[in-house]
């Protein structure tokens, strides 16, 4: 079993083995685009053994027949590396936030009759039924500029060496998918259907961590002025209202209340230097 | 700096208040503290006195005093000395009031930024968050209804009309708590919402030291904010306790004992700013 399963069920009690040939129901929140209004449909699903939401999806596809005998649209949804590593499959399942396909029947609906709710994340915009367009996520790496400057017209040689102790604190900010979790979970967080929008809105947990993820970096340290810049504006840090829902939702756990500490600390250590000219 | 992101939106210059959104918003927090939550502190603890003042007169002074009896007598003690001794009181009060006024505009600003979620994730720290918001917009309307009616005089905001003075700190704080004399159905509400004002604000403050230790960075390990969490909901408890002694016995006190203190206290010392020149001009 992946190791992230066991966490992502560890709030839900031990559960009796599920029923094997059971049917269930998935009732998915269906949008055919942007603007379109949105409504509820029921599929009856027999979940194979083992079977992951996708799985189901696949199921459904296959034959896309609503419980009253309708056929329809087959559901689109988004996925990748189907194994909890790439976010595009993210979506709300029983009304929060993780990965579908990670998340395993056995445990959602092990009874026969059991009900599945799948809907789109509600902070970005919908492409069509389960997919949605997560840019905003992106671009908030961007205007953090998460990354490493190495870019040159010449080989700058190898980069200063990293302390076991950094490494420690860094991998687990590195495990990051940008799947979105934290920032659907976040009371702070709201769509913003502009992209012009984007830079005035709160930014985000992940961001904040991504930030921090790069400042701790030899050679990404770079860049620290920037990231901290932008983070000490609008939309950054302190647009934070410390509910501590993303650091509970992300699949990754990674510690992102710290990173929103650390970040603060970072933002007013920088903002005290540049009162005084540095 | 503008190379990264130009490629999406054409900023406009930034205006005065994105300039200085950090001191803003940094400012909005200290605030909290200083001057509002000191204040805090202190009214609480002189008002709580209400409950423990018979200990802190001075053996001799008050001999034969019962806790009540007590508790009235140095409180109103403490209230003649704020009301005539403390200098610049009314600097101190301007200041607050702005204080106040600035934490509450720009926390309302900053509060309509977010959009609660509590139904669907439940977690004690988001309840924290929304309660955060919701003891804000209550506070106000506490801070603002306690301070006319009290301070400013409003009586006709008053179940009863009564007006406090500072001469009569007890008596005519438990009139106006109770709508009268006696209770009155206006005055349970009065004193109802002194109750929900009084708790909540000192929630406000006991989570805002909280979440302050975040946003300015003291303390960053999980551990560290939760060992701080708890050092906050011992100040948020003694408080709470503070708060309130201080309003049960305010409302449970017989007006006409406690206004028989006060004249007798006012007849001792009928000036009691005068006396303190007494010694100087025997020099
Ligand atoms: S921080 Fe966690 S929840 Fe947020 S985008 Fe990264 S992996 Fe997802
Ligand atoms: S701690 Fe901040 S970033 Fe995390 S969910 Fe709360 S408001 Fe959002
Ligand atoms: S498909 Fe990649 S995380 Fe689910």
């Amino acid at each position: 079993m992946i190791t992230s399963l066991t966490t992502n069920a560890a709030n839900q009690p031990a559960k009796p083995a599920a029923t094997p040939g059971r049917t269930i129901t998935l009732r998915i929140k269906r949008c055919d685009g942007p603007g379109k209004p949105s409504t509820w449909q029921d599929f009856h699903v027999r979940p194979l053994k083992n079977a992951n939401i996708i799985s189901c999806l696949q199921q459904v596809a296959l034959n896309p027949v609503t419980t009253d005998g309708q056929r329809v649209a087959p559901v689109v949804w988004d996925s990748g590396c189907l194994e909890e590593v790439c976010g595009s499959c993210t979506m709300v399942i029983n009304g929060k936030v993780r990965q579908s396909c990670s998340c395993l029947l056995d445990d959602y609906a092990p009874n026969e009759g059991d009900v599945v709710t799948l809907e789109p994340m509600t902070k970005f915009p919908v492409v069509r039924d389960l997919w949605v367009d997560r840019s905003r996520v992106f671009h908030a790496l961007k205007r953090v500029k998460a990354w490493v400057p190495i870019d040159g017209t010449y080989n700058l040689g190898a980069g200063p060496k990293e302390t076991p102790a950094n490494q420690e604190t860094r991998y687990v900010l590195s495990t990051c998918m940008s799947c979105g979790c934290c920032l659907e979970a976040c009371p702070q967080f709201n769509m913003e259907e502009q992209p012009k929008d984007w830079d005035q809105a709160f930014i985000g947990a992940h961001a904040i961590s991504q930030a921090r993820l790069f400042n701790l970096h030899p050679t990404g340290a770079q860049l620290e002025r920037e990231r901290l810049e932008v983070l000490g504006g609008v939309g950054g840090i302190n647009d934070c209202g410390n509910a501590q829902n993303c650091v509970k939702v992300c699949p990754k756990k990674i510690p992102l209340t710290e990173s929103i500490a650390a970040i603060g600390r970072a933002v007013t250590i920088h903002k005290v230097k540049q009162f005084f000219g540095r | 700096m503008q190379t990264a992101t130009s490629n999406t939106t054409t900023p406009a210059s930034p205006s005065w208040f994105e300039k200085n959104y950090f001191l803003i918003r940094r400012l909005h927090s200290l605030t909290g503290i200083v001057p509002i939550g000191v204040f805090l502190v202190a009214h609480l603890i002189t008002n709580s006195s209400l409950l423990w003042g018979r200990a802190g007169i001075r053996p001799g002074d008050g001999e034969g005093l019962s806790l009540t009896e007590g508790g009235i007598t140095y409180f109103q003690k403490e209230v003649t000395w704020i009301n005539t001794q403390v200098p610049h009181l009314l600097l101190i009060e301007i200041t607050l009031w702005v204080a106040i006024a600035f934490h509450s505009i720009l926390g309302i600003a900053f509060a309509l930024t977010g959009k609660t979620n509590t139904s669907r994730y439940a977690y004690q720290s988001n309840w924290r968050y929304a309660l955060q918001r919701f003891s804000g917009y209550v506070g106000i309307a506490f801070i603002f209804y306690h301070v006319a009616t009290l301070r400013w005089g409003w009586t006709f905001l008053v179940p009863g009309g009564t007006q406090w003075s500072h001469h009569y700190a007890v008596s005519t704080l438990t009139m106006a708590l109770r709508g009268g004399e006696q209770w009155t159905p206006a005055g349970i509400a009065v004193s109802l919402f002194y109750f929900l004002g009084i708790t909540l604000l000192i929630f406000h403050f006991a989570n805002g030291l909280w979440t302050a230790a975040i946003t300015w960075g003291l303390t960053i390990s999980t551990s560290a904010q939760r060992n701080w969490g708890y050092a906050c909901l011992a100040i948020g408890s003694g408080l709470m306790l503070a708060g309130w002694s201080a309003l049960g016995v305010a409302v449970l006190v017989d007006p006409a004992k406690a206004r028989a203190i006060e004249q007798s206290m006012l007849k001792a010392a009928p000036q009691a700013p005068l006396q303190t020149q007494v010694p100087d001009t025997d020099k």
